[in-house]
């Protein structure tokens, strides 16, 4: 109370200034390690460079060309089609079945810290060896179809079918996936404190409706960052594709971050690979929009 | 509740982070796994007088990764003790990060002194700047005319410059099962593309699941590389060509390997397949023919193990008595940017000297890039006259900047056929949509390919 406030105000404002300093170092990194190569691939993404012009220094600037002509591809928009159900598919797949086991695996029950514990092994692996496995499970003579001979039915040519080649990939996705989802929504669970449930039951709850007005409502943030982060992870796929099936047979599973790979660093039309990057990046980024209007209005609540 | 969020997040962040780690360091940075630095004697007279600049350090980057890895390391030994003024350190890097490399490298100029790279893809680099114009310094040789047009033409840009050595060369051929064609009742290898048809559906079995043919139609080059001989072969007198991509004479080509696909004489699967894949096939003895490359002669008869009699033929790609091939290889060039620019021709003059170039060729089953060596091939020495005369009937893929998208619509259109059924007609009329233009304001080099490497 003895403060004058002058005093005061020279405390906030060393406690401002130390504040900045400790976001600085943040904010640098960010600043260059993130902002500048979005920068560059926006300016990359308005100009014409390629393999041509790219040691003359000759490319110009050719406004929305690159944007209008991707978007017109059939080629694009099979790809962003592909990108759109590999997530939508991969997210509620691997979302649900990730939340059940994690509901499951919640309950304390002898074996249960193991047993998770080994789910997460799929997801421990590097995606180039899921990838690999992929191949080898899905192949015409492969795991998959080896079962599927035994109860008498013809499997699909899964990797050469472009049908059946990104259902192959989302399996693949959903094995690494599925431990992801329930290691991020099990720390959710564990939050929610035991008692609640107990006094719902002895006000006669049932099951089902403790899970739809107690555990729903209390884990809606983690859901809501579990799906975000999700999506992410999902529509920014490369290694996978990459690996299992190089994007084929026929561009089949080829999404957004393999055609960008492709254009760049295959074909050297560096502008159209920067154009699908952008157009990549400005997906994510309403996303991640949407998501935090989700939790400003929580915030306000 | 929003705590709980944040933390959720961080911890799937950092999960994120941790995976990409993982995967970066298989893919992008070269650190550990990737890269093998062959400890080529680091002598005491290297770091002693590196410091009073008597010795060059020149960096090497390759591929070599079969019987040639262990023989570069060799090589750049006894190149270092034969020029003590000058030390060469071989650094592998797998093929995929090394062409990435490249790229990244033509704008941040970390580049190696002397690169290899692909014979199809030199003219793209050489495009964006990677690679050193060493003219002048190979003229002054004057051992240029003593190599094979069509891979030193690999080397060129189209203004006639020089940027680098074709160090070895390679074709395909067509590796037969004897014992399968004699069940089949054939006594002779096919010597055109209707008999060969013949053959490769006489010699399918659907109840031991062997196949007629194998061959790579993969979405990458290779599939590319194993495609043209077949797409650019003589029928009816007339050859196919990459600048004239739907004519009847290529399409009747692909057509023919996609009723292969059709009518079950070839696996479905050729759309994913490497050629390591193919080789495997036959090896197994899953295929009766197979496209062979000249690289897997030193491996074949360890892989067969006596449970077959096998034979390698001319492809029997179109008329009768006629063939088509393509010319592969590997480059090596020196980087822009590198300040030993003349220790590193020095080496590269060494490397494709004729003595090297001869044990090479033997040592690693490769064909040799100069008309003056006649290797001595110690093992398969049948297969090898049939590569080498084969040679004289391979293409050029380019060179061509653009090489990689012309490439891109040649294996779409054979996958368009093979996975979907579409006609080859069409599917090369789609393809032509892409490169006719291209080829319009860039036109290939003139079709020099089959007489220019006659020596």
């Amino acid at each position: 109370m003895g403060n004058t406030p002058k005093k005061m105000k020279s405390v906030s404002q060393k406690q401002t200034r130390e504040g900045y300093a400790f976001i600085l170092p943040a904010f640098i990194y960010l600043l260059v390690v993130v902002g500048y190569p979005i920068v560059y691939n926006f300016v990359l993404s308005f100009k014409d460079l390629n393999v041509q012009n790219f040691k003359l220094g000759t490319s110009k600037f050719v406004g929305f060309q690159n944007y209008a002509e991707i978007l017109t591809d059939p080629k694009f928009q099979l790809i962003f089609r592909n990108t759109i159900i590999f997530t939508v598919v991969c997210l509620v797949f691997q979302f649900s079945v990730g939340f059940l086991l994690a509901i499951f695996f919640s309950k304390k029950f002898t074996l249960a810290g193991p047993v998770r514990g080994l789910l997460l092994i799929g997801y421990m692996m590097p995606m180039s060896v899921t990838g690999l496995l992929g191949q080898n499970i899905f192949s015409n003579t492969g795991l998959v179809n080896d079962l599927l001979s035994k109860i008498g039915i013809a499997g699909p040519e899964w990797l050469v079918n472009t049908h059946t080649a990104l259902i192959a990939v989302i399996i693949m996705n959903c094995w690494v996936g599925i431990p992801f989802n329930m290691l991020l929504l099990i720390s959710g669970l564990t939050g929610i404190s035991p008692e609640i449930y107990e006094s719902s039951a002895l006000d006669g709850a049932t099951k089902f409706q403790q899970f739809r007005y107690m555990t729903l409502p209390l884990m809606k943030s983690s859901i809501a960052a579990t799906l975000m982060l999700g999506f992410i992870y999902t529509f920014r796929a490369f290694d996978l594709m990459y690996i299992m099936t190089s994007g084929g047979p026929l561009n089949s599973t080829d999404v957004l971050g393999t055609y960008s790979y492709e254009l760049s660093f295959t074909q050297f039309q560096f502008s159209k690979g920067s154009t699908v990057a952008i157009i990549l990046f400005i997906c994510l980024f309403i996303v991640g929009l949407f998501y935090l209007r989700l939790l400003m209005k929580e915030d306000e609540e | 509740m929003k705590k709980k969020a944040i933390s959720v997040i961080l911890a799937g962040a950092m999960a994120l982070t941790l995976g990409a780690c993982g995967s970066s360091s298989s893919t992008s940075s070269s650190s550990s796994s990737d890269v093998v630095t062959t400890g080529a004697t680091s002598t005491a007279t290297t770091s002693g007088s590196s410091a009073n600049g008597d010795v060059e350090e020149l960096s090497l980057w390759h591929y070599f990764d079969a019987a040639d890895g262990p023989m570069i390391d060799q090589l750049v030994n006894e190149f270092n003790k034969e020029n003590p003024d000058i030390h060469v350190t071989a650094t592998f890097v797998s093929r995929e990060e090394l062409m990435n490399q490249y790229t990244v490298g033509a704008v941040s100029g970390e580049l190696p002194d002397i690169g290899m790279v692909d014979s199809p893809d030199m003219a793209s680099y050489i495009k964006l700047g990677v690679f050193e114009d060493i003219t002048d310094e190979l003229n002054d040789w004057g051992q240029l005319d003593k190599f094979y047009a069509g891979p030193l033409e690999s080397c060129k840009d189209s203004d006639g410059k020089v940027y680098g050595l074709p160090q070895n060369s390679n074709c395909l051929a067509l590796a037969v099962n004897m014992d399968l064609l004699k069940k089949a009742g054939y006594d002779h290898t096919p010597t055109s593309a209707k008999e060969f048809a013949e053959m490769v559906a006489a010699t399918t079995d659907a109840s031991t699941s062997t196949y007629g043919f194998a061959m790579s139609a993969v979405s990458n080059e290779e599939g590319t590389f194993q495609l043209l001989p077949w797409l650019c072969a003589t029928r009816d007198g007339k050859k196919g060509s990459v600048s004239d991509i739907d004519s009847a004479t290529c399409s009747e080509g692909l057509q023919m390997l996609g009723d292969f696909v059709k009518n079950g004489y070839m696996s479905k699967e050729v759309v994913n397949w490497g050629q390591s894949d193919a080789y495997n096939q036959f090896t197994s003895g899953k295929a009766a023919f197979e496209e062979l490359g000249t690289w897997q002669l030193p491996t074949i008869a360890d892989d067969v193990n006596g449970a077959f009699n096998y034979q390698v033929v001319l492809l029997p790609t179109g008329d009768e008595g006629t063939t088509s091939s393509v010319i592969g290889g590997e480059n090596f060039g020196v980087c822009a940017g590198s300040k030993h620019k003349e220790a590193a021709v020095k080496f590269l003059e060494y490397f494709c000297s004729k003595e090297e170039e001869k044990s090479w060729s033997e040592g690693a089953g490769k064909l040799p890039t100069r008309s003056d060596v006649t290797p001595n091939y110690s093992y398969e020495q049948d297969a090898f006259k049939v590569f080498q005369e084969e040679m004289n009937s391979a293409m050029a893929r380019g060179p061509h900047a653009e090489w990689p998208t012309i490439s891109e619509a040649i294996y779409t259109a054979a996958q368009s056929v093979m996975v979907n059924g579409n006609t080859a007609k069409d599917a090369l009329k789609t393809a032509a949509g892409t490169i006719d233009p291209i080829l319009k304001e860039n036109p290939l080099p003139a079709e020099s390919s089959t007489s220019s490497t006659e020596s």
